[in-house]
């Protein structure tokens, strides 16, 4: 076998460049053979005689790490040789490489767009959005500098969040145990993600369940397990599955309704009457919306004496238990 | 022997970064004939050393070519003494790529999803503005973007506000509830609107405490642009990064959390907070200006969080706790 200490080493980003500008520069596609034994980095390191498996499975892995950028590599059988894995040719088109002529930002989308990919600066977003900037600024345009500075940002605590949108993207079942609210027990869900949404602060999956094929809304926080994909696809979902499940979840915020009476000039009156839909009912009790009852239970309980729920019953009793268990653990 | 023999997961991600910046900065350096290294550099939000490193590789780079041995004309070529000796750029030949690449389809779903998250900002409340942009990315991306999306959140009056003093240049005026539930007539002079999730802060040089302060804006009510010129403009004042500044006053806190919530606690616990895990349980350590702030987050957490020491904050927590509790009685 060749030594490939001696062969002279090509940076990881060269080889990936040369092999992206090769790919671009074909239109009938290059054979596996053809990359490995011309395409600079891999050339080095190829044996025309010997066995080449390490360097095709880098090959294998360089191709997952170009897709992942989104450039389009495409696969082509050979006529004639379907199945024939050796035969397969390699290109990547130009029209589904570049961007779309028609797509050009004006300055001040430029400046929010960055500010759009700001808000993903920490955690698992934050390496797709940096490379977007990346692309954007590839067209040249310059930023119109804003007057008031702004540093939005969504923070996604929930470990569920990354592996949940790999899988989105790659269109995989996953399986995780879910806590369902107000139950002890957790139970192992198999589901279809189509979805990964925002709502009030707070991320939910919507995801059609595998066993009962009915579509249902996860919270993120209440999954306590790892998610695990399986190799297991399905077709990918509705394009405006994420407004669907955005609605789906304000209906639900619309229909629950609390009335809570809140002490004037405190805390829990300017927070809870800024609130969202909050309105104030006859009595001068606040009316109030909420997506999960423990949840809105728990940021009741905050406020301690300066707010009393009236109804429902359900919420009242969550509320009263919650201080009970605060007061008794630190009695 | 293969480079990362024990890897099944791709390169070191640095790599596919580094792609990704050669495949967009080459576009730029076409649209231009010529390019500082400067220029170019202060674009992209770069050191300048990164650019002579991109460009000295793009220089050497190209396809294998009819006899696939990478011949002068199948590289790309740039004006070498014009860049050793004045670090100016200008590309002298030209392959395989013509134009900016499209977004990958996580790329293209984060800025959409970004997009409508800021629609609260007073600037971009124009949806039809706003539906534009997310068609534009969606074409703009080699596959259907992913399905992210966060809830557009109603632009709040007093965001409109603080920005109409920020173009006046006068002070902002508004009744605040400190944690302690006092409330004061505040006049500040705006410097940066920051949010987390679905909570929006303004921070500011506040001139009742004669200081940097940040404020909830839902705790911020009755809220009027004054006449008053501000006298703290952003070009004055660094704003420190991280929102809540710790204070040698402020009082440390041991407590006892749920593994599953102690990500929650993250903006009140100091650097190098000392953790121990016993029985399922974490002790950490948290960092706040007063009791009555702790109060409410732990009364938030209820059989998630308790307080183990010192004894007048477990105290403060169960009279908040049961004065609560005694409302229902």
């Amino acid at each position: 076998m060749p030594s490939a200490s001696s062969a002279p080493r090509v940076p990881v980003e060269e080889r990936l460049f040369s092999l992206v500008l090769a790919l671009l520069a074909t239109d009938a596609g290059l054979s596996k053979n053809e990359i490995l034994s011309t395409v600079q980095g891999y050339r080095q390191k190829f044996s025309h005689s010997g066995d080449n498996a390490n360097l095709e499975r880098q090959f294998e892995r360089d191709k997952d790490d170009i897709r992942e950028l989104g450039v389009p590599l495409e696969t082509l059988e050979s006529p004639g040789q379907a199945g024939n894995n050796q035969n397969l040719r390699y290109r990547i088109p130009r029209g589904a490489y570049e961007l779309p002529a028609d797509v050009r930002f004006s300055p001040e989308e430029t400046t929010l767009l960055n500010l759009a990919a700001m808000v993903w600066r920490e955690g698992s977003l934050s390496g797709e959005s940096r490379r977007a900037i990346l692309k954007l600024r590839s067209q040249g345009v310059a930023t119109t500098e804003p007057v008031l500075g702004y540093a939005p940002l969504v923070r996604i605590r929930e470990p569920a969040f990354e592996p949940l949108s790999t899988a989105l993207e790659k269109h995989l079942i996953v399986t995780f145990a879910y806590l369902k609210p107000g139950e002890r027990e957790s139970t192992v869900r198999s589901v279809a993600p189509l979805a990964l949404v925002q709502h009030q602060g707070r991320w939910h999956l919507y995801a059609r369940e595998t066993s009962t094929d009915t579509t249902k809304t996860f919270l993120l926080r209440r999954i306590v397990s790892q998610v695990l994909a399986t190799t297991q696809t399905f077709p990918a979902p509705d394009a405006d599955s994420s407004v669907t499940a955005l609605a789906e979840l304000e209906t639900v915020w619309n229909t629950h309704t609390a009335l809570v009476e809140v002490e004037p000039g405190t805390d829990a009156a300017t927070r809870l009457g800024k609130r969202r839909g909050s309105s104030v009912s006859g009595s001068g009790a606040l009316e109030l919306h909420y997506s999960d009852l423990n949840i809105f239970a728990d940021e009741l309980a905050s406020f301690g004496p300066e707010a009393l729920v009236i109804k429902p019953a359900e919420l009242r009793a969550a509320v009263l238990e919650r201080l009970q268990r605060t007061a008794a653990d630190h009695g | 022997m293969a480079e990362h023999p024990a890897k099944k997961t791709g390169q070191p991600r640095h790599a596919q970064d580094k792609l990704a910046f050669l495949l967009s900065l080459v576009p730029y350096l076409m649209d231009r004939d010529r390019v500082s290294v400067g220029e170019a550099a202060q674009h992209f939000g770069v050191p300048p050393e990164q650019i002579r490193e991109a460009v000295r590789l793009i220089g050497v780079s190209g396809v294998p070519g009819e006899t696939a041995t990478y011949q002068h004309g199948d590289l790309f070529d740039i004006a070498w003494d014009d860049f050793e000796d004045s670090d100016q750029i200008v590309l002298t030949n030209l392959v395989a790529i013509d134009d900016s690449p499209r977004f990958s389809a996580r790329e293209a779903a984060a800025l959409i999803a970004g997009v409508q998250y800021l629609s609260a900002l007073p600037e971009n409340t124009d949806r039809n503005a706003v539906a534009s942009l997310t068609a534009k990315l969606s074409r703009g991306a080699s596959a259907e973007p992913s399905q992210v999306a966060v809830e557009a959140s109603e632009s709040d009056v007093t965001l409109a506000l603080i920005r109409e003093s920020v173009t006046n240049g006068v002070q902002l005026e508004f009744d605040y509830l400190n944690s302690q539930g006092e409330g004061e007539r505040r006049r500040v002079d705006p410097l940066r609107v920051e949010s987390v999730d679905a909570d929006w802060y303004l921070r500011g040089w506040c001139h009742l405490r004669e200081a940097l302060r940040t404020f909830r804006i839902d705790r911020i009510s009755d809220p009027a642009v004054t006449t008053q010129p501000i006298t703290h403009g952003t070009a004055d004042v660094t704003l420190p990064e991280s929102l809540f500044e710790g204070s040698a006053d402020d009082l440390l806190v041991v407590i006892d959390v749920a593994p599953s919530a102690v990500a929650l606690l993250a903006d009140y616990s100091p650097d190098n907070v000392e953790t121990v895990e016993h029985d399922g349980v974490v002790r950490t350590t948290v960092r706040v200006s007063h009791y009555h702030g702790l109060k409410r987050l732990i009364a938030s957490m209820p059989g998630v969080a308790t307080v183990v020491s010192p004894p007048e904050a477990r105290a403060v927590v169960a009279q908040w706790a049961a004065a609560g509790a005694a409302r229902y009685s």
